[in-house]
């Protein structure tokens, strides 16, 4: 197999996730490969106000920002955790961070990135905590035009 | 950034309205209407019978007077003043929207004041276009559809269901958004429902009397209080038990307690939640409103419940504040007390939310080591509803008279000087009080009449009412031909109870006393405009309510959730149909 030349990690700081970045740097070589880290902000985030109407603008406004400060943070945080990864093994690095639904994400970053791999984590069981934003697995295997890699269950 | 978005929809809608005012004016849709409006066509019906017989009785005594056929005019019917109302509605609403969608066509939007606040216009007009179709078209048609259908189902599904205005918007709302999502030239519009709902609540002020809000005020207190810190409490107990971390206990029982997602959204910045925590806590609440939304109406229906004690029920008992105003108006649809009764209660929560954060800052600050201590004065101010002075400014112009004689109760005044001649009584109807009057005079009559006030606890300014001030009230009365103070107004009617009274006397009392009484025009407005404010209002907080945010509901705060906000819902059932009289 030849080894990509650029490898589109799909990783947003769950178990799975995990798993599927310790696989991507298997796969990734040296000098060869650019390992690209997409972040995706579940577009559920949108309609976190609910129908809140009997607060006043700044209080609303203040949970904006604070739901972003802390989203930003945490992706921050989860880019910086790979990027280190990355650099260790002296493999180049490229972030994407993007809010919407998963699938389409993923499918347009590696549209535009030209990925000739890519690689994410085994889908969350059934009453697993977490987030339900679930990467819908057919949009994504119907819609990419390269190989996709599911990191195998730890 | 420019937010106008180039498109021709606004257009589109207002030339829609535009059309529909038109079919209306001209008659077109008569028989549309006449199906969709059935009980105003059939007063169209009694009114035009009753025109018909009136003319063909001026016709004949014309021809035999040798005199021409006299020319009369049909009197308005409830069906004519609906199409009229609409067609009004429809041709203002339409030529606006008609007008700023060519101006959005014709323009090229640049950035500024302009390009923002036009930007809104599209969304509005979307939210209104779906009030004007659930309002005029759906609503009335389930209406008949559920009394067609009663005979084969043995109940109206429409009413158990109601299946309204309300409730047909706000899932018109949530479909919109989960299934064709918003449009883009539609999203800034749409979050102007928060701003109409507040509207509307602060119109509302204008309909409360002093002695209704200190009644109101004093039980949404009792039953706020008591239900909203005893759910906190609790919450924070099951929190530690279940081990469920201090920021998710605290803004679960801020979301619990207080008013759902407007808690959650207050304080999840102020106790540190992590976006999971906010995730369940939203999703939770808002299963939890959609689903009492739909619930509560049935149930208040089930159990016979009056506007004070549905009000303060779902006040108390529904998680989520939007929620609280929309089964209201889903359980008592074309009339606003219930509403009333539970906006008040709506209003306490709010009041409560900054000591409720205030609370759950110091329980959080002490549970948790790493917690920044918390400028309380600071949370005071930024989180007091502004809108609640809006409300109280609105009830004290209206006591004090502003937009209708000062002591007005539900927009009805007392004024002799209004009273029309013609609906002043007629010789033969004083007669029959004179008559009355000789009787009650008399030592029989003047102790049933004693007796009779005694038993009804009657009293007049200080004094309890007795024989004389009677007597004396009928001979103004007789005098007058109509009431000329409030005080003989309120004798003479409980004088009307009074058994064994002349049929003619007693009605000629009762039709004295209610041409007294009048409606305030603007009064009647604000009604009016109150109902279409909030089912604006509520569509667009329906297009807020996302699958996405609900699927969230789950883990602990699903559980502690489910059982703090059954036992709530449950509580609060049992204190209110146990203690709660309906007193408006």
């Amino acid at each position: 197999m030849t080894p990509p030349l650029k490898l589109l990690l799909c990783h947003h700081g769950t178990l799975g996730a995990q798993a599927a970045a310790a696989y991507a740097l298997e796969v990734a070589v040296p000098g060869v490969t650019t390992l690209v880290h997409c972040l995706v902000v579940p577009e559920l985030w949108a309609g976190m106000q609910g129908d809140d109407w009997l607060n006043n603008a700044s209080t609303r406004d203040a949970f904006g920002d604070y739901v972003e400060n802390m989203l930003e943070n945490d992706a921050r945080r989860e880019l910086a955790g790979v990027e280190a990864r990355c650099k260790e093994r002296g493999i180049a690095f490229e972030a994407v961070m993007r809010l919407g639904d998963p699938a389409e994400v993923v499918l347009a970053v590696a549209a535009e990135t030209g990925a000739d791999l890519v690689v994410i984590g085994p889908p969350r069981r059934k009453g697993e905590e977490g987030l339900r934003s679930r990467m819908e697995m057919e949009k994504l295997v119907r819609g990419l035009r390269c190989p996709l890699l599911v990191a195998p269950r730890t | 950034m420019v937010y106008t978005k180039k498109s021709p929809a606004l257009l589109i809608i207002g030339v829609m309205m535009l059309l529909w005012g038109w079919l209306n004016a001209s008659g077109s849709i008569d028989g549309t209407q006449k199906w969709l409006q059935k009980s105003a066509y059939s007063d169209h019906m009694k009114v035009k019978e009753k025109y018909d017989a009136e003319l063909r009785v001026a016709t004949e005594m014309a021809q035999t007077e040798g005199k021409p056929a006299p020319e009369m005019k049909m009197p308005k019917s409830k069906f004519d003043d609906a199409k009229a109302k609409q067609a009004q509605l429809a041709y203002i609403f339409g030529g606006i929207a008609t007008l700023l969608g060519l101006l959005i066509m014709a323009w090229k939007p640049k950035e500024g004041n302009l390009d923002y606040y036009l930007s809104i216009f599209p969304g509005m007009a979307f939210i209104l276009s779906i009030a004007f179709i659930v309002r005029w078209g759906l609503d009335p048609m389930f209406g008949n559809w559920g009394k067609a259908a009663q005979d084969t189902l043995g109940f109206d599904f429409a009413k158990i269901f109601n299946l309204n205005y309300v409730v047909l918007g706000i899932v018109i709302g949530i479909v919109i958004v989960n299934v064709f999502k918003i449009p883009a030239w539609a999203a800034n519009g749409v979050r102007t429902a928060r701003f109409f709902l507040k509207t509307g609540v602060i119109l509302l002020g204008a309909l409360y009397s002093a002695t209704e809000l200190a009644q109101l005020g004093g039980l949404s207190v009792v039953m706020i209080g008591i239900f909203v810190l005893g759910s906190v409490w609790v919450v924070l107990i099951m929190g530690k038990r279940m081990q469920a971390g201090n920021s998710m206990t605290a803004v679960l029982s801020a979301g619990m307690g207080v008013c759902g997602v407007s808690a959650t959204v207050a304080a999840s910045p102020v106790v540190n939640a992590k976006a999971g925590e906010i995730a369940y806590t939203i999703g939770t609440i808002l299963i939890w409103g959609v689903g009492c939304m739909f619930i509560f109406p049935t149930i208040g229906h089930l159990f016979n419940m009056g506007p004070v004690q549905f009000g303060a029920w779902a006040g108390t008992g529904i998680l989520n504040s939007a929620q609280v105003a929309g089964a209201a108006l889903a359980f008592d649809p074309h009339g606003i007390e219930t509403l009333k009764v539970a906006e008040i209660f709506n209003i306490t929560r709010v009041l409560f939310l900054p000591i409720i954060v205030l609370w759950l800052a110091a329980w959080y600050v002490k549970h948790e080591e790493s917690a920044e201590k918390v400028d309380l004065g600071k949370v005071l101010i930024a989180k007091f509803p502004l809108f609640v002075i809006g409300f109280i400014l609105l009830f004290i112009l209206s006591t004090l008279g502003a937009f209708t004689p000062a002591g007005h109760y539900q927009g009805k005044y007392f004024s002799a000087e209004q009273i029309k001649e013609d609906k002043q009584l007629k010789g033969k109807e004083t007669r029959a009080i004179e008559g009355e009057l000789a009787r009650l005079k008399e030592a029989d009559g003047a102790k049933a009449l004693q007796d009779h006030f005694v038993a009804k606890a009657i009293v007049i300014g200080k004094h309890k009412a007795t024989p004389e001030d009677a007597h004396k009230a009928l001979a103004d009365l007789i005098a007058n031909k109509k009431m000329t103070t409030r005080d003989q107004d309120s004798l003479l009617s409980a004088t009307a109870k009074l058994e064994g009274l002349d049929a003619v006397a007693k009605s000629a009392i009762e039709k004295a006393s209610k041409a007294a009484w009048h409606s305030s025009k603007a009064i009647s407005a604000f009604r009016d405009w109150l109902a279409w404010l909030f089912s604006f209002g509520l569509i667009g907080l329906g297009m807020q309510i996302t699958m996405a945010a609900l699927k969230q509901a789950g883990g602990k705060p699903l559980i502690i959730g489910g059982i703090v906000g059954t036992g709530k819902a449950l509580g609060s059932l049992i204190v209110v149909l146990l203690f709660v009289k309906e007193f408006i």
